[in-house]
């Protein structure tokens, strides 16, 4: 594919960036199609991408890593100057200002409600082809298929059992005739009723799931309470919840491989929050299935994060915290030692397990709020070196911005700094991240 | 979608020990919602047992029963349909239909559950329909000794119940089941 470069668009030539002129970085590490670039942030939404092969949607439900996940948006990255110091860590006595965002994007979440519509999202999640033609085929297709899954799984077994008659034969004739008398009996097909303890029971799988249910109720009725979209009595919050309830139903179902985890419901939200509240009016009404597709890529990306039996190899998410100490270790020594080592008490570290399992495997939505979020999710996706990478760097960088008082801290001090970790500017968190770039740690 | 047992006449320690096995296999807490049972169970332990099968248990008074306290008759409404409950032998002739439609059009209900007769029978009427769930131990009764141990799930959704009948025959557990709808024609103008 040809990579045709846009001139610098003019939001990057504002003082607030970085003046240097860009470097041009190699953008594919994976093979994929790269496209012209697409400026979503501020001001006017640029014309739409050139169209390339539109990216084939992830159907049926995205189980298998998708090979086709990113549409590269090739582009240009500003890059920061070579020549900077590197010891002392000089960044953190500049003053903060926002990050070098990276105009690189692959799949995304759009930063909120300032920028341009929802598009942008669904395009970075290679959830849309590119060509911006086709998009309001494709919002249809997807409508349907998600319709389909809606009736195909969340059916209760009543209503299944009486589909299966209703393709059968019709009864219902000889019911009605029946006015007096014995009723009559009829045979029961595969053993199907409501206490059969057979694996291929209907029944027995509904009850069987039933837990996870309560406990994925339980999770959205806890979402952003204090927000009243999601939150309250209202009518609206009540349709919400009952939009990402589903949402999380039909996703556990197709995946029996990790069902559901708690935190899920954290990621699904600002997605649904994003769609839902779409500038362009639209698209709002595909809300729910667009959450649901892109919230299944999202975790696709991450999945290995959530399962447990991956927990402990290489891939799991007891590796990320090794590598984020690890991390740690390279950029900031005297930190992560007085973490790791100084502060002990017995055995107990501040090791990362005690306070990154949160961060890592919610996609820190817990520690700050929506708007910031979305800021984060954007730059973890739209990072060439992939949002796994860039998500142990901003941990990293979240660590060096309160280094000074993780430094002055004991163990119960910087505990608990970490899990309430304070409110900061994000962009000084990212440009930090940005700057930790580098070779990845093995 | 609400599951509701019917289940009645044990006659727990006097003419049987326990339920079968099978049954007692099939019938685990969390599923069911109701229980509606017929009578004679006889003692404490029995309902401790369907209290922990289900909190929401509903018994009426059978003639063997240890504790005086239930009622003669109960009822209740689950979803669109209003369910009685009542023992049967205070209706005579026993198990006469009726009788006991007579009881049924008294209580104003859709759904009639009895037992005594410790034979299973779902018959409609214009007043509705009449179950009985038979014995779950299969003990012996007033009438005859050849008892087949069975019981009644209903399935009640919206306008439609189907009614899932579990028998024990030659030791295995046999299922069938009865459909039924609650149509404007049955409901007569009361």
């Amino acid at each position: 594919m040809v990579m045709k470069k846009k001139s610098v668009p003019e939001w990057l030539n504002s003082p607030l960036w970085y003046s240097k002129p860009p470097d041009d970085r190699p953008i594919s590490h994976y093979n994929t199609k790269t496209l012209r670039p697409d400026s979503s942030p501020p001001p006017p939404p640029s014309p739409p991408p050139s169209p390339p092969p539109p990216s084939p949607p992830p159907s049926p439900p995205p189980l298998s890593k998708s090979p086709s996940l990113p549409a590269l948006l090739g582009s240009e990255r500003s890059d920061l100057p070579s020549g900077e110091p590197s010891p002392c860590r000089p960044w953190l006595e500049e003053e903060p200002r926002d990050s070098e965002l990276l105009v690189d994007f692959r799949i995304t979440v759009r930063v909120t409600l300032h920028v341009v519509a929802a598009p942008s999202e669904q395009l970075l999640l290679g959830y849309f082809p590119l060509d911006h033609t086709l998009w309001a085929l494709e919002l249809e297709k997807k409508m349907k298929q998600y319709n389909k899954l809606k009736d195909d799984l969340l059916l209760n077994p009543s209503e299944i059992t009486r589909r299966m008659e209703a393709s059968a034969a019709t009864k219902t004739e000889e019911l009605a005739n029946e006015n007096i008398g014995l009723l009559s009996r009829s045979e029961i097909k595969h053993e199907d009723h409501p206490l059969s303890l057979s694996k291929t029971s209907v029944w027995n799988q509904y009850f069987q799931e039933a837990e996870i249910l309560e406990q994925i109720d339980r999770d959205v009725k806890r979402t952003h309470p204090e927000m009243d979209f999601f939150c309250g009595d209202s009518p609206i919050a009540k349709t919400n919840q009952e939009a990402l309830r589903r949402i999380l139903i039909i996703f556990t179902k197709l995946n029996p491989s990790i069902k559901y985890v708690q935190g899920m419901h954290e990621v699904v939200a600002p997605l649904f929050y994003v769609f839902r509240n779409d500038l362009d009016g639209t698209n709002a009404t595909f809300a729910e299935a667009d959450t649901f597709f892109c919230f299944a890529e999202l975790l696709n990306i991450f999945r290995d994060n959530f399962c447990k039996q991956l927990d402990n190899s290489v891939v799991g998410i007891q590796s990320k915290m090794e590598k984020l100490s690890q991390l740690l270790k390279r950029h900031d020594e005297e930190l992560w030692r007085h973490l790791e080592v100084i502060t002990k008490v017995i055995y107990l570290q501040v090791s990362p397990q005690l306070y990154a399992f949160r961060w890592i495997s919610i996609l820190l939505m817990r520690e700050f709020n929506l708007t910031e979020c979305l800021h984060i999710w954007d730059v973890l996706l739209s990072d060439p070196e992939g949002p796994q990478e860039t998500l142990l760097r901003i941990c990293c960088a979240m660590l060096i911005l309160v280094r000074r008082r993780l430094l002055a801290g004991d163990f119960i001090a910087n505990l608990k700094l970490l899990q309430n970790f304070p409110n900061t500017n994000i962009s000084h968190i990212l440009h930090i991240a940005n700057k930790l770039r580098g070779p990845t740690v093995d | 979608m609400v599951l509701v047992l019917a289940i009645g006449d044990l006659h727990i320690p006097h003419r049987a020990a326990d339920l079968p096995l099978k049954f007692k296999s099939m019938l685990v807490p969390g599923k069911i919602q109701h229980i509606l049972c017929t009578g004679n169970l006889c003692i404490k332990e029995v309902h401790e047992y369907l209290k922990s099968l289900c909190p929401d248990l509903h018994i009426t008074r059978g003639e063997y029963d240890e504790d005086a306290r239930y009622p003669e008759n109960k009822t209740l409404t689950i979803g669109q349909f209003k369910l009685g409950l009542c023992h049967g032998h205070q209706i005579v002739p026993w198990g006469d239909l009726d009788s006991l439609a007579m009881l049924q059009r008294q209580l104003d209900v859709d759904i009639l559950v009895t037992g005594h007769t410790h034979q299973f029978k779902a018959y409609k009427h214009e007043g509705g329909v009449v179950i009985n769930p038979g014995s779950a131990t299969g003990a012996y009764s007033s009438i005859t000794y050849d008892v087949n141990p069975s019981f009644v799930l209903m399935d009640i959704d919206g306008l439609r119940v189907v009614v899932y009948v579990y028998e024990l025959i030659d030791g295995e557990v046999k299922v069938d089941k009865i459909d039924f709808k609650k149509t404007a024609a049955t409901q007569s103008a009361h």
